[in-house]
């Protein structure tokens, strides 16, 4: 066991747990941040995407004792209701989760992509950032269609924008 | 050994990193961006007792130039190459590959160091560096070596690393203008995919496409990625036109000797291996007008 500090959304957290522990149990099981999920566990399916210094990575193969002193956003931190985000607002208007397994994932994966550029992307641009975000039900059409409105509205209201 | 039980240091210098890998009587393991690692380790396949965490090892994560050499650290993520000036002018079939590793999330956490040494069959920044002649200096508290990455990699995830060695620098020759390059890859989807056949093509063209010289290396179609000499050879044999292409992509279905698995038949590689060979060819003409 060992005494792990995070910065996680914002807050300064302290954990004792085995440093082989994957960042995606800590945050589910020791921080109670249960919005990512573990799904294939292998960094395939993107489930469990968290942010680290503003990079998405896959939090299930991260450990614990590597993410020592980083700064970790998660779903949660990128809006929580009822002051959610530009993206999770996207993803309601147009209907874009159907079980919401991988929802989670895929608005962090969005928020580091749309953080990072100044337009309105392709639905090709959108399907190389998220292409390692898996939906089982299929339903890309509405969450590529969200990202673009997501983006087209950080656009047109930046002021807005936390 | 249970996970629970695993210990982790992290060296916060590349000597402190050494003297830790040179302690003997203990089995311990580096972990750098932890894409392979990591599965290994829920696999149950690697369990140290101590994982050496050198994931944020910044002193061995940059990219530089010297002369006609480009030095790049082992803890360069496939993102740093993907966005690097310097190597999408100079190493044009790096960024190519490091754009084809799994996806976003693969491409912010892998390093470069990390694919060498994992030594899959299948790591597709492995075809770029043989076409691009790379070198890895390997380095323990008291030795240094600077080998070719021919020699380094013996089979599937085998290498000639020894317990107390790590890959400390990657050379590779920068290109010159009349040098261009292309990495094409099949997999069972555009991203997050295994290849089943990989190929990285370099060459060094003249006036009117008469080629000089040409390298080309395979993945995924023996146990480690295998230089295609006689396809080589012919390319050195004048303009790179229709036929040429034709008669080179029918070389390489002879000379690459895969085996059949999970991702696909021997068969199946080999006419894709050919199939591939053929496209980057047209493809990296195509760039070459086009430059």
């Amino acid at each position: 066991m060992k005494s792990i500090q995070f910065i996680v959304n914002g807050k300064e957290c302290t954990v004792l747990c085995p440093p082989a522990k994957t960042l995606l149990d800590v945050l589910r099981e020791d921080l109670g941040l249960t919005a990512s999920k573990e799904c294939c566990g292998k960094g395939e399916c993107g489930s469990c995407s968290v942010l680290i210094d503003n990079e998405v990575v896959c939090s299930c193969l991260v450990l614990a004792g590597q993410a020592e002193n980083q700064v970790i956003t998660t779903c949660e931190g990128v809006g929580l209701s009822p002051n959610l985000d530009v993206i999770q607002e996207s993803f309601i208007a147009e209907g874009a989760t159907q079980c919401g397994y991988c929802t989670p994932g895929i608005i962090v994966s969005a928020k580091a992509f749309l953080d990072g550029i100044d337009h309105v992307p392709s639905v090709g641009e959108i399907k190389t950032a998220l292409g390692g975000n898996l939906c089982r039900c299929t339903g890309y059409t509405k969450i590529i269609k969200a990202v673009q409105t997501a983006a087209s509205q950080k656009i047109s209201e930046p002021e807005t924008i936390r | 050994m249970l996970v629970s039980e695993i210990d982790m240091i992290t060296p916060s210098s590349l000597s402190e990193c050494l003297m830790q890998l040179s302690k003997e009587g203990r089995i311990h393991r580096l972990i750098a961006g932890g894409t392979d690692a990591a599965v290994r380790m829920k696999e149950g396949k690697w369990r140290p007792e101590i994982w050496i965490n050198i994931k944020n090892l910044n002193e061995l994560r940059y990219i530089q130039e010297s002369e006609d050499c480009i030095y790049i650290g082992p803890l360069t993520t496939h993102k740093d190459i993907i966005y690097s000036p310097l190597l999408q002018r100079k190493a044009d079939v790096l960024v190519d590959a490091a754009r084809e590793v799994g996806a976003t999330q693969m491409q912010n956490m892998g390093t470069i160091g990390g694919n060498i040494g994992t030594a899959s069959p299948a790591g597709d920044t492995l075809p770029a560096l043989y076409v691009l002649g790379a070198r890895l200096e390997l380095t323990s508290l008291s030795t240094k070596r600077i080998i070719p990455i021919e020699e380094f990699i013996l089979g599937p995830g085998r290498t000639v690393l020894k317990e107390n060695e790590m890959i400390t620098k990657i050379l590779i020759k920068s290109q010159k203008p009349n040098e261009i390059g292309i990495f094409q890859k099949l997999g069972p989807r555009k991203a997050q995919s295994i290849s089943i056949v990989n190929v990285a093509i370099s060459l060094t063209l003249d006036q009117d496409l008469k080629c000089r010289e040409g390298k080309i290396a395979f993945g995924s179609v023996a146990p480690t990625i295998i230089r295609a000499r006689k396809c080589e050879s012919m390319l050195s044999l004048g303009t790179i036109n229709d036929e040429l292409i034709r008669n080179i992509a029918k070389i390489a279905w002879k000379e690459v000797m895969p085996i059949s698995d999970g991702r696909a038949t021997a068969t199946y590689r080999r006419d894709m291996a050919s199939a591939l060979l053929e496209r980057g060819l047209y493809r990296l003409i195509r760039r070459w007008d086009n430059q």
